[in-house]
């Protein structure tokens, strides 16, 4: 439980995840010669986060200029003929930028394409690190809300990999989001290990079984709710699920799991108004079958902007203390 | 020409009555898509902006299943999911249409680059696009792409001197082509409305893109006769409008070949036939149906 007062990418190493994604990709263009990689300094990031591709694929990496909606729209077009565009937009704010392309071209384009041939594979990969004003905003709930997109948040290596197989070998538009700021420190040994599956989209993970409490998180806040069930027996029934795909949600899952608590508690990274976690307690109060002993919470981000003194980044999203607090609450 | 122009006019009429909503026509600038695509390979692909009836059939969409797209019928090519703004024919290499002003050419800028260093074909892409679209940040980064990855792009610019029903004083500081300058690409300008003009203009330039497998653009000069769209009174004048009439395409071509009253009579007939046989087949479709529907 020993947090560092702010979140340094210096002390706290983080680049399990970050080489996962990029083999999963390497797996993918391995087996496929469709797959491309686009992106500002695309060249620069394979050479440090996957030396593999840089090294066996130098031909299918497209170095764009910082032109992001541009380069998004130009990856799309590839995809007409047939290219499998990974499009990386690196830091979550240029999503902003790139509204256009991820939600006005790629899922109408494949929305259309499927009236006369098979949908279109385009992967849009981007990340959050909290920093400031315009670095490191959460924005994965915006985006599980247009039609047409897969929204996938690892909390894990070995979920990553799998699910950037799977983004690449099922048609269909995919933003896939990396949180740099789960530490290497922060995954088991066994997460680390690349299970050689891949992992279905809408399926969730349990990642600790439980009867008393169902909480349901994903991304940082997941590893951190990890640790704080797994470092205190008081709190061992908890049933702990990662979503690792915020659209499809499978709801089937969080369901079953109430089913059994009768308790809800979403944890998530991002704000929490109108949500990833707003949408789990609206489907789960409307579902007839599910009754619940306890009224469902939510914990997450405040309706704030990220400000720039680090000294204010620990509190923004639910801390490890934080979790342990509220997860005593509802269990009580 | 007159095959455009009359399915145009047979679908504005359909929009009065309430059968087609309102629709986005190019009335005067159908000399653009039949000179242009005329030039074409059929191997070479083509990206359109949102009047797409005109090129749609100038490239050669069969009139049934685009009357039945137009009119959202579950027989349209698109299965009338599409709708005129985003007719998609992959067949025919007409990759997609864009709502939405200027995406065209970016994602034009990276079909053309998939063509060449993906596909390794010498097939071109031509992408059209309106005057105001070059004011937009997707015109200027897809140039910028196009011209920095070197791809076959052919930029077709149906200067019409309107975006919407805004004139050029309020988007255009400066003369097309020099936005085309700046991104080292040679800018070719002709005359839109008369059809030999623009495919002589169009086959030099498809020619010096096919060869160099770098992009070009071609600056065609046009008068757009119909309104915005259907439904969006004109700020022109019918004074205005009636001037720009005297440089209507059809005149020109009528004139340059001698087709006559009689002759133009009877080739009018023939294809208003071919017109209201596309309309009952659109008609007599089904609504198109979605997954969504059954819950």
């Amino acid at each position: 439980m020993t947090e560092p007062k702010t979140w340094n990418p210096t002390i706290n190493r983080n680049h399990l995840i970050r080489d996962a994604i990029g083999l999963g990709i390497y797996d993918c263009m391995k087996a496929d010669p469709s797959v491309y990689l686009f992106g500002e300094g695309a060249s620069m990031k394979m050479h440090f986060d996957c030396p593999a591709i840089e090294k066996e694929f130098p031909e299918r990496i497209v170095t764009l200029p910082i032109s992001e909606d541009g380069n998004t729209n130009f990856a799309v077009g590839a995809s007409l003929v047939g290219v499998k565009p990974v499009v990386d937009v690196i830091t979550s704010d240029f999503l902003f930028r790139t509204m256009d392309g991820i939600c006005n071209t790629a899922p109408k384009v494949n929305f259309v394409t499927e009236t006369v041939e098979e949908e279109r594979t385009v992967v849009i990969r981007s990340e959050n690190i909290t920093f400031g004003l315009t670095t490191g905003q959460r924005l994965e709930s915006l985006f599980t809300h247009i039609p047409g997109l897969r929204v996938i948040y690892p909390s894990n290596p070995r979920d990553a990999r799998g699910l950037m197989r799977t983004a690449l070998r099922h048609p269909g538009v995919t933003l896939f989001f990396e949180d740099r700021m789960i530490a290497d420190a922060d995954t088991r040994p066994e997460e680390a290990e690349d299970s050689g599956r891949d992992i279905s989209f809408g399926k969730a993970a349990v990642v600790h079984r439980g009867d008393k409490l169902t909480v349901v998180s994903y991304a940082l806040t997941l590893q951190r709710a990890r640790k704080v069930i797994e470092a205190d027996d008081g709190l061992d029934g908890c049933e702990l699920i990662d979503l690792r795909s915020l659209y499809p949600l499978d709801m089937g899952a969080i369901r079953k799991s109430v089913r059994k608590t009768g308790r809800l508690l979403v944890i998530e990274p991002d704000i929490t108004h109108s949500g990833v976690g707003a949408e789990i307690l609206a489907e789960i109060a409307e579902s007839p079958d599910v009754e619940m002993s306890t009224r469902p919470q939510r914990s997450g981000a405040p309706m704030s902007m990220i400000p720039a003194s680090h000294f204010l980044h620990r509190d923004l999203i639910p801390t490890e203390e934080k979790i342990k607090m509220v997860i005593q609450e509802r269990l009580n | 020409m007159l095959t455009i122009r009359l399915v145009e006019d047979e679908l504005q009429r359909l929009c009065l009555t309430g059968e087609a909503s309102d629709l986005h026509f190019s009335k005067g600038q159908e000399a653009i898509s039949v000179g242009v695509c005329s030039e074409l390979r059929s191997t070479d692909y083509i990206v359109v902006h949102h009047r797409t009836i005109s090129p749609a059939i100038a490239r050669g969409l069969p009139m049934n299943p685009l009357m039945a797209e137009i009119l959202g019928k579950a027989t349209g090519i698109n299965k009338g999911l599409a709708g005129e703004m985003h007719i998609r024919s992959p067949e025919l290499r007409f990759m997609f249409a864009f709502q939405l002003v200027g995406t065209c050419a970016s994602v034009a800028a990276g079909l053309a680059w998939a063509v060449k260093y993906y596909k390794k074909e010498d097939d071109i892409v031509a992408v059209f696009l309106g005057d105001a679209a070059t004011s937009n940040a997707q015109f200027h980064e897809g140039m910028n792409l196009a011209a920095v990855r070197k791809v076959p792009l052919l930029v077709v610019v149906e200067d019409n001197h309107l975006a919407g029903n805004v004139r050029p004083e309020f988007y255009l500081p400066a003369p097309i082509e020099k936005r085309f300058e700046s991104y080292g690409m040679s800018a070719t300008k002709a005359d839109g409305n008369k059809v030999d003009k623009v495919m002589e203009a169009a086959r030099a330039c498809t020619e010096e893109v096919r060869a160099k497998g770098s992009p070009s653009a071609l600056i065609l000069d046009t008068t757009r006769l119909s309104w915005h769209k259907q439904g969006q009174r004109d700020v022109r004048s019918r004074a205005e409008l009636d001037l720009l009439a005297e440089r209507d395409p059809l005149l020109y071509e009528e004139r340059r070949q001698g087709i006559d009253a009689a002759l133009k009579s009877k080739l009018t007939e023939t294809i208003e036939r071919e017109i209201a046989g596309a309309v009952e087949f659109a008609r007599a479709s089904p609504i198109p149906k979605m997954a969504w529907m059954e819950s």
